[in-house]
Protein backbone atom coordinates (compact mmCIF):
# COMPACT_ATOMS: atom_id res chain seq x y z
CA UNK A 1 0.00 0.00 0.00
CA UNK A 2 2.93 2.51 0.67
CA UNK A 3 4.20 3.27 -2.64
CA UNK A 4 7.15 4.91 -1.56
CA UNK A 5 9.77 4.99 -4.56
CA UNK A 6 13.32 5.29 -2.98
CA UNK A 7 15.16 6.13 -6.23
CA UNK A 8 15.18 9.05 -7.40
CA UNK A 9 16.81 10.35 -10.90
CA UNK A 10 19.11 13.36 -10.64
CA UNK A 11 19.88 13.39 -14.12
CA UNK A 12 19.65 11.17 -17.01
CA UNK A 13 22.42 9.33 -16.25
CA UNK A 14 22.58 9.39 -12.51
CA UNK A 15 20.55 8.05 -9.40
CA UNK A 16 20.29 8.14 -6.06
CA UNK A 17 18.44 5.78 -3.52
CA UNK A 18 18.48 6.15 -0.40
CA UNK A 19 17.27 4.25 2.72
CA UNK A 20 16.64 4.51 5.92
CA UNK A 21 14.06 6.68 8.06
CA UNK A 22 11.40 7.73 5.36
CA UNK A 23 11.44 11.36 6.57
CA UNK A 24 14.83 11.82 6.22
CA UNK A 25 15.20 10.06 2.99
CA UNK A 26 12.92 12.49 2.06
CA UNK A 27 14.89 15.90 3.37
CA UNK A 28 17.49 14.54 1.96
CA UNK A 29 16.75 13.97 -1.28
CA UNK A 30 15.34 17.60 -1.44
CA UNK A 31 18.64 19.09 -0.49
CA UNK A 32 20.28 16.80 -3.12
CA UNK A 33 17.64 18.22 -5.90
CA UNK A 34 18.19 21.38 -4.44
CA UNK A 35 22.26 21.53 -4.50
CA UNK A 36 22.49 19.65 -7.66
CA UNK A 37 19.84 22.14 -9.64
CA UNK A 38 22.21 24.49 -8.82
CA UNK A 39 25.18 23.20 -9.98
CA UNK A 40 23.24 21.79 -13.36
CA UNK A 41 22.61 26.25 -13.88
CA UNK A 42 26.09 27.41 -12.95
CA UNK A 43 28.15 24.61 -14.18
CA UNK A 44 25.96 24.05 -17.21
CA UNK A 45 26.57 20.55 -17.13
CA UNK A 46 24.93 17.89 -15.51
CA UNK A 47 26.79 16.34 -12.46
CA UNK A 48 28.67 13.48 -12.68
CA UNK A 49 28.15 10.23 -10.64
CA UNK A 50 31.79 11.03 -9.09
CA UNK A 51 30.82 14.73 -8.05
CA UNK A 52 27.47 13.68 -6.67
CA UNK A 53 28.65 11.26 -4.16
CA UNK A 54 31.60 13.73 -3.13
CA UNK A 55 28.27 16.24 -3.12
CA UNK A 56 26.52 13.94 -0.78
CA UNK A 57 29.41 12.62 1.11
CA UNK A 58 30.12 15.74 2.47
CA UNK A 59 26.10 16.82 3.10
CA UNK A 60 25.90 13.79 5.60
CA UNK A 61 29.02 14.79 7.43
CA UNK A 62 28.00 18.55 7.83
CA UNK A 63 25.34 16.67 10.24
CA UNK A 64 28.66 14.67 11.91
CA UNK A 65 27.24 15.06 15.29
CA UNK A 66 23.18 14.92 14.77
CA UNK A 67 23.34 12.35 11.64
CA UNK A 68 20.75 12.05 8.67
CA UNK A 69 19.32 8.47 8.88
CA UNK A 70 20.12 7.52 5.54
CA UNK A 71 22.56 5.64 3.85
CA UNK A 72 22.54 6.93 0.51
CA UNK A 73 23.58 4.68 -3.04
CA UNK A 74 24.56 6.70 -5.89
CA UNK A 75 24.55 4.81 -9.13
CA UNK A 76 25.06 6.08 -12.81
CA UNK A 77 27.78 6.73 -16.04
CA UNK A 78 30.51 9.19 -15.80
CA UNK A 79 30.91 11.45 -18.65
CA UNK A 80 32.73 8.43 -20.78
CA UNK A 81 30.03 6.15 -19.83
CA UNK A 82 31.96 4.07 -17.56
CA UNK A 83 29.40 2.55 -14.73
CA UNK A 84 30.07 3.92 -11.24
CA UNK A 85 28.27 2.35 -8.31
CA UNK A 86 28.71 3.55 -4.35
CA UNK A 87 27.31 3.29 -1.30
CA UNK A 88 27.55 5.61 1.53
CA UNK A 89 26.90 5.86 5.46
CA UNK A 90 25.06 8.06 7.12
CA UNK A 91 28.02 10.35 8.48
CA UNK A 92 28.81 10.54 4.78
CA UNK A 93 32.16 7.62 4.06
CA UNK A 94 31.74 6.12 0.67
CA UNK A 95 32.74 3.07 -0.71
CA UNK A 96 33.19 2.42 -4.12
CA UNK A 97 33.68 -1.28 -4.95
CA UNK A 98 33.51 -0.96 -8.90
CA UNK A 99 30.84 -4.04 -8.67
CA UNK A 100 27.69 -3.93 -6.51
CA UNK A 101 26.75 -2.07 -3.31
CA UNK A 102 23.73 -2.59 -1.55
CA UNK A 103 22.09 -0.85 1.21
CA UNK A 104 18.73 -1.20 3.30
CA UNK A 105 17.10 -3.42 5.78
CA UNK A 106 18.41 -6.77 4.13
CA UNK A 107 21.61 -5.60 3.34
CA UNK A 108 23.74 -8.65 4.34
CA UNK A 109 21.11 -10.94 2.79
CA UNK A 110 21.46 -8.80 -0.65
CA UNK A 111 25.49 -8.73 0.28
CA UNK A 112 24.92 -12.38 -0.22
CA UNK A 113 23.02 -12.23 -3.42
CA UNK A 114 25.03 -10.34 -5.19
CA UNK A 115 27.89 -11.83 -4.16
CA UNK A 116 26.97 -15.39 -6.21
CA UNK A 117 24.67 -13.87 -9.02
CA UNK A 118 27.09 -10.71 -9.91
CA UNK A 119 30.04 -11.19 -13.09
CA UNK A 120 31.76 -8.83 -14.82
CA UNK A 121 30.59 -7.45 -18.07
CA UNK A 122 26.64 -7.94 -18.00
CA UNK A 123 24.52 -6.69 -21.03
CA UNK A 124 21.74 -4.17 -19.98
CA UNK A 125 18.99 -7.19 -20.07
CA UNK A 126 20.87 -9.53 -17.96
CA UNK A 127 22.25 -6.86 -15.31
CA UNK A 128 18.23 -6.48 -15.39
CA UNK A 129 17.83 -10.33 -14.59
CA UNK A 130 20.71 -10.74 -12.22
CA UNK A 131 19.56 -7.61 -9.95
CA UNK A 132 16.23 -8.65 -10.03
CA UNK A 133 16.79 -12.08 -8.82
CA UNK A 134 19.21 -10.87 -6.25
CA UNK A 135 17.03 -8.25 -4.75
CA UNK A 136 13.78 -10.97 -4.73
CA UNK A 137 15.55 -13.25 -3.19
CA UNK A 138 16.64 -11.00 -0.40
CA UNK A 139 13.25 -9.32 -0.02
CA UNK A 140 11.60 -12.79 0.22
CA UNK A 141 13.96 -13.62 3.58
CA UNK A 142 13.00 -10.19 4.97
CA UNK A 143 9.94 -9.16 7.15
CA UNK A 144 10.47 -5.30 6.65
CA UNK A 145 11.15 -5.62 3.17
CA UNK A 146 8.75 -6.61 0.50
CA UNK A 147 5.69 -5.08 -1.17
CA UNK A 148 7.58 -4.94 -5.37
CA UNK A 149 10.48 -3.48 -6.54
CA UNK A 150 11.74 -1.27 -8.80
CA UNK A 151 14.58 -1.37 -11.07
CA UNK A 152 16.27 1.35 -12.76
CA UNK A 153 18.75 -0.07 -15.92
CA UNK A 154 20.81 3.12 -16.85
CA UNK A 155 22.98 2.90 -20.17
CA UNK A 156 24.31 5.54 -22.50
CA UNK A 157 21.16 6.29 -24.58
CA UNK A 158 18.42 5.72 -22.17
CA UNK A 159 17.67 4.56 -18.65
CA UNK A 160 14.61 1.97 -18.44
CA UNK A 161 12.53 1.54 -15.13
CA UNK A 162 10.81 -1.62 -14.42
CA UNK A 163 7.94 -2.38 -11.45
CA UNK A 164 8.56 -5.71 -10.38
CA UNK A 165 5.86 -7.48 -8.54
CA UNK A 166 6.32 -9.95 -6.16
CA UNK A 167 4.97 -12.18 -2.51
CA UNK A 168 3.30 -9.15 -1.32
CA UNK A 169 3.61 -10.13 2.37
CA UNK B 1 22.77 53.49 -13.75
CA UNK B 2 20.03 54.09 -16.31
CA UNK B 3 21.76 56.13 -18.69
CA UNK B 4 24.79 53.18 -19.04
CA UNK B 5 21.62 50.92 -19.38
CA UNK B 6 19.99 52.98 -22.57
CA UNK B 7 23.80 52.37 -24.30
CA UNK B 8 23.88 48.74 -23.68
CA UNK B 9 22.73 46.42 -26.11
CA UNK B 10 18.65 45.73 -26.89
CA UNK B 11 16.78 43.62 -25.41
CA UNK B 12 13.38 42.98 -25.93
CA UNK B 13 10.48 40.55 -24.45
CA UNK B 14 6.99 39.18 -25.72
CA UNK B 15 4.50 37.81 -23.91
CA UNK B 16 2.27 35.43 -26.14
CA UNK B 17 -0.86 32.89 -25.28
CA UNK B 18 1.62 30.35 -25.42
CA UNK B 19 5.16 31.09 -24.27
CA UNK B 20 7.32 34.18 -24.07
CA UNK B 21 9.72 35.42 -26.56
CA UNK B 22 13.08 36.97 -25.25
CA UNK B 23 15.05 38.42 -27.85
CA UNK B 24 18.73 40.20 -27.34
CA UNK B 25 21.37 41.54 -29.80
CA UNK B 26 24.68 41.15 -29.19
CA UNK B 27 26.89 44.09 -28.82
CA UNK B 28 30.14 42.28 -28.87
CA UNK B 29 31.10 40.60 -31.68
CA UNK B 30 34.21 39.48 -32.88
CA UNK B 31 35.99 36.93 -34.78
CA UNK B 32 37.88 36.47 -31.94
CA UNK B 33 35.66 35.48 -29.40
CA UNK B 34 35.33 32.40 -28.49
CA UNK B 35 32.22 30.48 -27.67
CA UNK B 36 32.42 29.53 -24.26
CA UNK B 37 31.10 25.71 -24.88
CA UNK B 38 33.56 24.57 -27.85
CA UNK B 39 30.77 24.81 -30.38
CA UNK B 40 27.90 22.33 -28.04
CA UNK B 41 24.75 24.26 -27.95
CA UNK B 42 23.43 25.20 -24.23
CA UNK B 43 20.09 26.08 -22.99
CA UNK B 44 21.05 27.20 -20.09
CA UNK B 45 22.71 30.86 -21.12
CA UNK B 46 24.24 33.07 -23.38
CA UNK B 47 25.32 36.04 -23.63
CA UNK B 48 22.61 38.15 -22.66
CA UNK B 49 19.80 35.34 -21.67
CA UNK B 50 19.94 33.62 -18.30
CA UNK B 51 18.21 30.51 -17.09
CA UNK B 52 17.03 30.87 -13.17
CA UNK B 53 15.17 28.01 -12.64
CA UNK B 54 13.10 25.52 -14.88
CA UNK B 55 10.27 27.70 -15.67
CA UNK B 56 12.27 31.14 -15.28
CA UNK B 57 14.42 33.17 -17.21
CA UNK B 58 16.19 36.50 -17.91
CA UNK B 59 17.62 38.62 -20.21
CA UNK B 60 19.76 41.37 -19.17
CA UNK B 61 21.14 45.06 -20.49
CA UNK B 62 23.53 46.55 -18.77
CA UNK B 63 26.68 45.96 -17.00
CA UNK B 64 27.20 41.93 -16.93
CA UNK B 65 29.29 41.50 -14.01
CA UNK B 66 26.49 43.20 -12.02
CA UNK B 67 24.01 41.22 -13.33
CA UNK B 68 25.68 38.12 -12.77
CA UNK B 69 25.71 38.67 -9.16
CA UNK B 70 21.80 39.24 -9.44
CA UNK B 71 21.50 36.19 -11.63
CA UNK B 72 23.39 34.01 -8.89
CA UNK B 73 21.55 35.63 -5.98
CA UNK B 74 17.81 35.12 -8.12
CA UNK B 75 18.80 31.25 -8.70
CA UNK B 76 19.61 30.46 -5.17
CA UNK B 77 16.73 32.12 -4.04
CA UNK B 78 14.93 29.98 -6.45
CA UNK B 79 16.04 26.46 -4.93
CA UNK B 80 15.34 27.63 -1.41
CA UNK B 81 11.99 27.95 -2.00
CA UNK B 82 11.33 25.30 -3.95
CA UNK B 83 13.28 23.61 -0.81
CA UNK B 84 10.75 24.89 1.64
CA UNK B 85 7.64 24.63 -0.21
CA UNK B 86 8.35 22.07 -2.66
CA UNK B 87 7.25 23.78 -5.77
CA UNK B 88 8.72 25.92 -8.18
CA UNK B 89 9.28 29.63 -6.58
CA UNK B 90 5.95 31.64 -8.37
CA UNK B 91 7.95 33.92 -10.19
CA UNK B 92 6.52 37.54 -8.72
CA UNK B 93 7.52 36.55 -5.32
CA UNK B 94 11.40 36.10 -6.82
CA UNK B 95 11.12 39.18 -8.49
CA UNK B 96 9.73 40.77 -5.52
CA UNK B 97 12.56 39.94 -3.56
CA UNK B 98 14.92 40.98 -5.92
CA UNK B 99 14.09 44.21 -6.66
CA UNK B 100 14.00 44.91 -2.62
CA UNK B 101 17.53 43.99 -2.92
CA UNK B 102 18.17 46.04 -5.77
CA UNK B 103 16.38 48.82 -3.83
CA UNK B 104 18.40 48.71 -0.61
CA UNK B 105 21.74 49.50 -2.57
CA UNK B 106 19.35 52.76 -3.12
CA UNK B 107 18.87 53.80 -0.13
CA UNK B 108 21.40 52.48 2.22
CA UNK B 109 25.34 51.64 2.75
CA UNK B 110 26.60 54.15 0.08
CA UNK B 111 27.28 51.58 -2.33
CA UNK B 112 26.45 52.40 -6.17
CA UNK B 113 23.29 50.51 -7.67
CA UNK B 114 23.46 47.33 -9.59
CA UNK B 115 23.79 48.84 -13.09
CA UNK B 116 21.57 46.21 -14.79
CA UNK B 117 17.68 46.05 -16.32
CA UNK B 118 16.57 42.64 -16.50
CA UNK B 119 13.82 41.14 -18.69
CA UNK B 120 12.13 38.55 -16.40
CA UNK B 121 10.32 35.91 -18.28
CA UNK B 122 8.69 33.23 -16.23
CA UNK B 123 5.46 30.84 -15.96
CA UNK B 124 3.83 29.59 -12.71
CA UNK B 125 0.57 27.91 -11.92
CA UNK B 126 -0.41 31.13 -10.53
CA UNK B 127 -0.47 33.87 -13.19
CA UNK B 128 0.43 31.56 -16.13
CA UNK B 129 3.12 33.04 -18.52
CA UNK B 130 4.68 36.49 -16.89
CA UNK B 131 7.13 39.36 -18.39
CA UNK B 132 8.55 41.92 -16.11
CA UNK B 133 11.07 44.66 -16.69
CA UNK B 134 12.62 45.92 -13.77
CA UNK B 135 15.54 48.31 -13.05
CA UNK B 136 18.33 49.67 -11.24
CA UNK B 137 15.80 51.79 -8.88
CA UNK B 138 14.58 48.51 -7.71
CA UNK B 139 10.95 49.53 -9.82
CA UNK B 140 9.26 46.71 -11.45
CA UNK B 141 6.27 46.07 -13.76
CA UNK B 142 4.32 43.44 -15.84
CA UNK B 143 4.50 43.71 -19.42
CA UNK B 144 2.82 42.37 -22.86
CA UNK B 145 5.90 43.02 -24.79
CA UNK B 146 8.71 45.75 -23.39
CA UNK B 147 12.22 46.15 -24.71
CA UNK B 148 15.44 47.44 -22.72
CA UNK B 149 18.76 48.97 -23.57
CA UNK B 150 19.61 50.89 -26.47
CA UNK B 151 17.05 52.36 -28.69
CA UNK B 152 14.17 50.99 -25.91
CA UNK B 153 11.89 54.03 -26.45
CA UNK B 154 11.71 53.53 -30.25
CA UNK B 155 11.34 49.30 -29.65
CA UNK B 156 8.45 50.11 -27.74
CA UNK B 157 6.83 52.07 -29.42
CA UNK B 158 7.09 49.74 -32.64
CA UNK B 159 5.47 47.33 -30.57
CA UNK B 160 2.93 49.35 -28.93
CA UNK B 161 1.81 49.52 -32.62
CA UNK B 162 2.11 45.90 -33.38
CA UNK B 163 1.43 43.92 -30.48
CA UNK B 164 -1.95 42.17 -30.44
CA UNK B 165 -3.70 39.83 -27.88
CA UNK B 166 -3.90 36.39 -29.45
CA UNK B 167 -0.14 36.49 -31.00
CA UNK B 168 1.32 32.81 -30.82
CA UNK B 169 5.06 32.35 -29.91
CA UNK B 170 6.25 31.88 -34.00
CA UNK B 171 4.24 35.39 -34.49
CA UNK B 172 5.95 36.72 -31.70
CA UNK B 173 9.06 35.81 -33.21
CA UNK B 174 8.39 37.45 -35.93
CA UNK B 175 7.56 40.39 -34.36
CA UNK B 176 10.57 40.89 -32.23
CA UNK B 177 12.94 40.16 -35.43
CA UNK B 178 10.84 43.41 -37.18
CA UNK B 179 11.19 45.50 -34.08
CA UNK B 180 14.69 44.37 -33.67
CA UNK B 181 15.67 45.31 -37.45
CA UNK B 182 14.30 48.82 -36.95
CA UNK B 183 15.55 49.65 -34.07
CA UNK B 184 19.18 48.08 -34.43
CA UNK B 185 22.49 49.72 -35.77
CA UNK B 186 22.92 46.87 -38.77
CA UNK B 187 20.83 46.76 -41.79
CA UNK B 188 20.47 43.55 -41.82
CA UNK B 189 20.12 40.56 -39.44
CA UNK B 190 22.16 37.42 -39.26
CA UNK B 191 22.12 34.44 -35.96
CA UNK B 192 25.81 35.70 -34.70
CA UNK B 193 24.21 38.88 -34.28
CA UNK B 194 20.94 37.76 -32.29
CA UNK B 195 20.42 35.69 -29.02
CA UNK B 196 16.55 34.18 -29.36
CA UNK B 197 15.26 32.00 -26.60
CA UNK B 198 11.56 31.19 -25.68
CA UNK B 199 10.00 29.89 -22.61
CA UNK B 200 7.32 27.55 -23.37
CA UNK B 201 5.25 24.47 -21.67
CA UNK B 202 5.83 21.43 -23.19
CA UNK B 203 2.95 18.42 -23.40
CA UNK B 204 3.30 17.31 -19.93
CA UNK B 205 2.80 21.06 -18.95
CA UNK B 206 6.42 21.77 -18.09
CA UNK B 207 7.84 25.02 -18.49
CA UNK B 208 10.89 24.64 -20.81
CA UNK B 209 13.29 27.44 -21.71
CA UNK B 210 15.43 26.64 -24.98
CA UNK B 211 17.70 29.06 -26.53
CA UNK B 212 17.34 29.28 -30.22
CA UNK B 213 20.08 27.51 -32.34
CA UNK B 214 21.41 29.45 -35.07
CA UNK B 215 19.41 26.87 -38.00
CA UNK B 216 16.28 27.79 -36.15
CA UNK B 217 16.90 31.32 -35.93
CA UNK B 218 18.05 31.58 -39.48
CA UNK B 219 14.93 30.24 -40.86
CA UNK B 220 12.95 32.20 -38.72
CA UNK B 221 14.90 35.12 -40.15
CA UNK B 222 14.29 33.82 -43.32
CA UNK B 223 10.70 34.09 -43.03
CA UNK B 224 10.63 37.58 -41.41
CA UNK B 225 12.30 38.63 -44.59
CA UNK B 226 10.05 37.20 -46.89
CA UNK B 227 7.00 39.13 -44.58
CA UNK B 228 8.72 42.21 -44.83
CA UNK B 229 9.85 42.26 -49.27
CA UNK B 230 5.90 41.56 -48.98
CA UNK B 231 4.85 44.20 -46.74
CA UNK B 232 7.32 46.33 -48.51
CA UNK B 233 5.69 45.23 -52.32
CA UNK B 234 2.50 46.25 -50.87
CA UNK B 235 3.45 49.22 -49.74
CA UNK B 236 4.92 50.56 -53.08
CA UNK B 237 1.93 49.13 -55.04
CA UNK B 238 -0.19 51.32 -52.46
CA UNK B 239 2.04 54.54 -53.31
CA UNK B 240 1.85 53.72 -57.14
CA UNK B 241 -2.05 53.79 -56.96
CA UNK B 242 -2.17 57.00 -55.10
CA UNK B 243 0.46 58.82 -57.39
CA UNK B 244 -1.84 57.01 -60.36
CA UNK B 245 -5.00 58.96 -58.82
Amino acid sequence: INAEYMGHKISDKVYVGLAGLATDNQTVYERIKFRSSLYKLREERDLSPKALASMISHMLYERRFGPWFTEPIIAGLDESNNPYVCAMDLLGADCIPGNFVVTGTCSESLYGCCESFWRPDLEPDELFETISQALLSALDRDCLAGWGATVVIITKDKSVTREIKCRQD
Amino acid sequence: AMECIGHAGAALGILSKNGIVLAAEKKVQSKLLDNEFNGKHSDTSCEKMFKIDDHMAVAVAGLTSDANILINWARTVAQRHTLQYQEPAPVELLIQGLCDMKQGYTQFGGQRPFGVSFLFAGWDVYLGFQLYHSDPSGNYAAWKANAIGSNNTAAVSMLKQEWKEDLDLDQSILLAIKVLLKTMDSSALSPEKLEFSTLTLNEDYKPRFRILGAEELNKYLQQAKEIQEKEDREKEKKKEAEKGK
